[in-house]
């Protein structure tokens, strides 16, 4: 853990984030909003400061009541993984600044988000569907999607707990399929 | 002016409103976007230029190291652009295993990069560790490397027969599949499996070193310098290939950055960026190896520099083997994991380059979400800005020196 790295976050970004700069193991963890993602990546990664060059990971998270995009980001001047957390996207029409600008190999993971997610990256070229075909229209990674869960239906379902059907807490009743035995 | 019909989709027929006939050519499948352009760069290359043609390739080639579809647009041999189209092997693993218990999630991460299941299962077991803050015992850790470097080395073997496979050269696939045959047979009376090992768990590792795989390890290392140099002596030493990969779909060091790129492919162009040192894991810290860079960037120098690493690589094996711990393979652990809420990102340096996991956890025991990070779909995204200008038979050797795997590219 880079103490001197999180001062050094604090010091700079103080204002613009949006909860505390969290460390663990060898991360260090920031939350900024959606709308501040290009500029302040763009400073991570331009300024001689910080010489964030490498895009290690763009994710998509969906918490079940807002979505987030997670980047990881390397760079020499730290010995940590940095994580901005852009968060607090609404789930009915998430949007959030492209960082293909910055990274032009980050294409492909937004429009793996925007398969799985719906998220809508703005400014992305290219942002079409990646694995699942053009007319398909739900959004799998979504914690409203559902898997058929046949153990959970099996008439063991829910004596083993390595079997319980995995229900997200927030479901609506009646989504899924729930067996007692 | 050709478009296949593979181009459709597949609900399309001729009354579909949005196909337009084109009657002078007196087919539907002729000049035809595969349905209404949705994004900018879509509309721009399903519009062809004077004397340009659509050629599609895939999804059943045996060039593209899997089940890729490629749809190139040519002018005459020269590519001009592509467009790969990719899901064919989309299982969903990260949706299976959110829905998987702790445990159960190994078993699904390994058919990711089938020819090297061993760093696919690693990044998820060191996710898992962080979330679960457990301490692997050493002897363990020594074994993971072992083992992951064996397959490292069996997977490198496996891209140079390829590589000249896909250039026309028949003899060093059958050649580098002996090394690689034994390395996974090796790793087999380890492990139990060929390619899925399903070794890794959390908090250590399945089996303890055996005395099968110790003698064949023992007898494999004791010639394996002089076979390497040997297969390798067939490529490097070839006027044919050296002159065909060299100055072929060259990367510079900001292009490289840019796109996203980790592993052998960015090392090629001078940046020495390899996750063993930038961010030491395992017990890599106590290892003495070196991480070879090259400056050319083209295709030569990505083959170049996997053969050298398969050298470090065998420098790791030995001393593993010579510093091996005694002591338990597997930390204490409940049967049923439940970490608490938390986020963790684990990040290994595989043969292709960097392998990460984003885990977290929501205090079940299941993964609440879990990101799989794979380099083969990074570097794949490569192939469509090194490609353009070079002629079809480039686009193979491109593609293969990238090194993707279609099972980790679709996931």
């Amino acid at each position: 853990m880079d103490r001197l790295f999180r001062r050094r976050l604090e010091a700079r970004f103080g204002d613009r984030l949006t909860g505390p700069v969290r460390q663990r193991h060898d991360q260090t963890e920031i939350r900024i909003a959606a709308a501040d993602v290009a500029d302040i990546l763009r400073t991570l990664h331009d300024d001689p400061e910080w010489r964030f060059e490498l895009l290690a990971d763009l994710a998509g998270v969906d918490t079940g009541t807002h979505m987030q995009v997670v980047y990881h980001l390397w760079s020499v001047t730290s010995p940590d993984w940095l994580r901005v957390i852009a968060d607090g996207l609404c789930r009915d029409d998430p949007r959030i600044p492209s960082v293909t600008f910055l990274w032009k190999g980050a294409e492909w993971m937004e429009r793996e988000a925007y398969d799985m997610f719906g998220i809508t990256f703005e400014g992305n070229r290219d942002l079409r569907r990646i694995y699942m075909p053009p007319e398909y229209t739900s959004f799998p990674l979504r914690k409203d999607f559902f898997l058929a869960d046949d153990a959970a239906r099996s008439p063991g379902g829910g004596v083993r707990p390595m079997e319980r059907s995995h229900s997200p807490r927030d479901a609506a009743p009646g989504a899924v399929r729930q067996v007692r035995a | 002016m050709t478009v296949t019909r593979n181009l459709l989709p597949p609900h399309a027929s001729a009354d579909d409103p949005r196909i337009t006939l084109d009657e002078e050519v007196g087919g539907i499948f002729e000049n035809v976007p595969p349905y209404p352009p949705r994004t900018e760069r879509e509309a721009e290359f399903y519009t062809l230029g004077d004397g340009e043609m659509f050629i599609n390739m895939g999804p059943q080639h045996p060039s593209t190291h899997g089940v890729l579809r490629v749809v190139l647009k040519l002018d005459g041999e020269k590519v001009v652009d592509l467009d790969p189209v990719l899901g064919y092997l989309h299982r969903g693993v990260e949706k299976l295993c959110e829905n998987a218990d702790y445990h159960q999630v190994i078993s699904q991460v390994d058919p990711l990069e089938y020819v090297s299941s061993l760093f696919c299962e690693w990044s998820p077991v060191m996710a898992f560790e962080q979330l679960l803050d457990v301490e692997v015992p050493r002897r363990a850790e020594y074994i993971r490397v072992l083992s992951a470097e064996l397959n490292r080395i069996a997977s490198h073997a496996l891209f140079a027969g390829w590589m000249a496979l896909d250039l026309g050269g028949l003899t060093p696939i059958l050649w580098s599949f002996i090394e690689r045959d034994e390395i996974v047979e090796m790793l087999a009376s380890l492990t139990g499996q060929r390619m899925l090992f399903n070794y890794f768990r959390i908090g250590g590792v399945n089996g303890d070193l055996n005395h099968d795989f110790m003698s064949r390890l023992g007898d494999w290392m004791s010639r394996a310098v002089k076979q390497i140099d040997n297969d390798t002596g067939l490529l490097n030493e070839n006027e044919i290939f050296v002159r065909r990969m060299r100055g072929l779909g060259v990367l510079d060091r900001d292009t490289a950055l840019r796109m996203c790129a980790t592993g052998p492919n960015l090392r090629a162009t001078g940046v020495p960026f390899d996750v063993r040192r930038a961010h030491p894991y395992s017990i890599y810290p106590e290892i003495d190896f070196d991480i070879p860079t090259r400056t050319e960037g083209d295709c030569l120098a990505r083959y170049l520099l996997r053969m050298d690493e398969v050298k470090q690589s065998l420098r790791i094996i030995d001393q593993c083997l010579h510093q091996m711990p005694d002591g338990p393979i597997m930390a204490k652990l409940p049967r049923l994991l439940r970490p608490r809420p938390g986020r963790a990102y684990a990040s290994i340096e595989g043969p292709r380059g960097q392998y990460a996991t984003y885990a977290i956890s929501d205090g079940t025991d299941q993964p609440f979400r879990m990101r799989i990070h794979d380099p083969s779909f990074i570097h794949l995204q490569m192939v469509g800005l090194l490609t353009p200008g070079n002629l079809v038979a480039d686009t193979m050797a491109i593609m293969a020196s990238l090194d993707p795997i279609m099972g980790g590219v679709d996931k």
